[in-house]
């Protein structure tokens, strides 16, 4: 295990404490992406070693001679599509974010809950 | 080098837990992710670090864009928590429970992580049989059109449900109004440069690394992200909302359909020989470039659509 994958998730960590600590809605969002840099980092440093190159293979000359210092192709490709869900989850919640403010007038996560508790006993009662 | 960049990424990350305002938090975390995608470019992949730079960029324009609409920019700026009265069930509450539930974890975490070096077979095999198998040289564009086209699917498929998601929730069927919000920037000197010579400059970028996916380092993902930045610098500066929405989602709809075709004709035919079948080296450039142009024009649509509705949001 070397350094990096330490410091990857150690930056996990961070922000997971972050989540469990905020009450404000939006800065949820932001540390659950920031959860997922640390994920990204930690899968591409797995199997790292200094000096390594980038897997583009021009020859089979390369690829018999320099195999070692050629980096893992398979997290990279995984963590690519991770990206991109990535950013489409991120407008999910802040779009949700946006509808559940105009319905409660609030961005703290304790009041939201009371205020939908409030909201779903008024439809009990009115049957 | 790598470490070096690395501890900079850690206390830029470490900032952005003990920022209070909104604006300098998101400010700090598209900081930390552009120091992130530099260290993917020093682990040796150039993929995903083109890809984290626009992405970073994106989520920090629809954070901006989005709340600088919604609540304005002199809330956004003191857009502090509301206050609670420090007490010591509070303390508890914030500090000592959430921590100590970090370290456990951390250390469940940490135990489980093996101590023997990583097993290489897999990424011998890749490289030795990418360039003959899928074809093209580079062995990441490969992976994720050749070996594992299914998560490429299902990734194209979360795009288009995402997309579907935004132009749900943001109820917006009417005729765009221009409230003159960007006019002053305009005949700003800086702003005319961006959109005259370095947004040009990046659609053609895009475009060649769409063309070259197969090739070099790139492909549908970080072309298509590439372009759909042109759309959104012309729309933040220039202020002109004329793309037609719905036919644009159309044009998505029908898109991921001919992915989806273009995978199977693949997959299937791989099911009667090998997986994947060996083609001709020319038919194999063809599949590869038809993927990384059907790719790069989907997801420059979604994001496209995803920003537009953003700012169509407030002027409902």
């Amino acid at each position: 295990m070397n350094s990096i994958e330490l410091i990857s998730i150690i930056v996990f960590f961070l922000g997971l404490y972050g989540l469990l600590t905020n009450r404000n809605i939006v800065k949820t969002i932001v540390f659950a992406s920031m959860m997922e840099v640390g994920i990204i980092m930690f899968w591409l440093s797995i199997g790292f070693t200094e000096g390594m190159v980038a897997p583009i293979v021009a020859s089979m000359f390369e690829v018999d001679n320099y195999q070692v210092y050629i980096s893992d192709p398979l997290p990279q490709a995984l963590m690519i599509t991770a990206i991109v869900i990535g950013i489409s989850i991120t407008a999910i919640k802040t779009i949700m974010f946006i509808t559940l403010y105009r319905k409660f007038k609030t961005t703290d996560w304790d009041i939201a809950k009371i205020k939908s508790k409030e909201v779903s006993k008024e439809a009990i009662q009115k049957g | 080098m790598t470490t070096t960049i690395m501890s900079f990424w850690l206390f830029c990350n470490i900032f952005v837990l003990f920022q209070k305002k909104l604006l300098s938090m998101i400010l700090w975390l598209f900081l930390s992710s552009i120091i992130a995608s530099l260290g993917f470019l020093f682990l040796g992949s150039p993929d995903v670090a083109m890809a984290e730079a626009t992405a970073s960029a994106f989520v920090t324009i629809i954070f901006i864009v989005c709340f600088e609409n919604f609540f304005g920019i002199k809330n956004l700026q003191n857009f502090i928590e509301e206050e609670n009265s420090k007490t010591r069930e509070n303390i508890f509450k914030k500090i000592i429970l959430p921590a100590f539930v970090v370290l456990c974890t951390f250390a469940l975490f940490m135990n489980f992580l093996p101590q023997a070096p990583q097993d290489t077979y897999l990424k011998n095999l890749y490289i030795l049989r990418a360039s003959t198998d899928v074809g093209g040289q580079n062995v990441v564009g490969a992976i994720y059109l050749g070996y594992r086209v299914y998560d490429t699917i299902f990734e194209a498929l979360l795009l288009l449900i995402a997309v579907v998601a935004v132009v749900h929730l943001s109820h917006f069927d009417g005729v765009y109004k221009k409230d003159g919000k960007q006019s002053e920037v305009k005949n700003n000197a800086i702003s005319l440069f961006t959109v005259r010579i370095v947004a040009p400059i990046t659609v053609l970028f895009g475009i060649y690394l769409i063309a070259n996916g197969a090739i070099t380092a790139g492909g549908g993902f970080q072309g298509g992200l590439a372009v759909a930045s042109f759309f959104i610098c012309r729309f933040l500066i220039f202020d002109i909302y004329d793309i037609p929405i719905k036919k644009v989602n159309k044009l998505e709809d029908t898109i991921f359909v001919a992915v989806v075709i273009m995978a199977s004709l693949m997959v299937f035919h791989g099911f009667f020989g090998e997986i994947p079948p060996n083609y001709l080296p020319i038919a194999q450039n063809i599949y590869l470039f038809i993927m990384n142009l059907l790719i790069g024009i989907k997801v420059a649509c979604g994001f496209t659509i995803l920003l537009y509705r953003y700012v169509a949001i407030e002027r409902n």
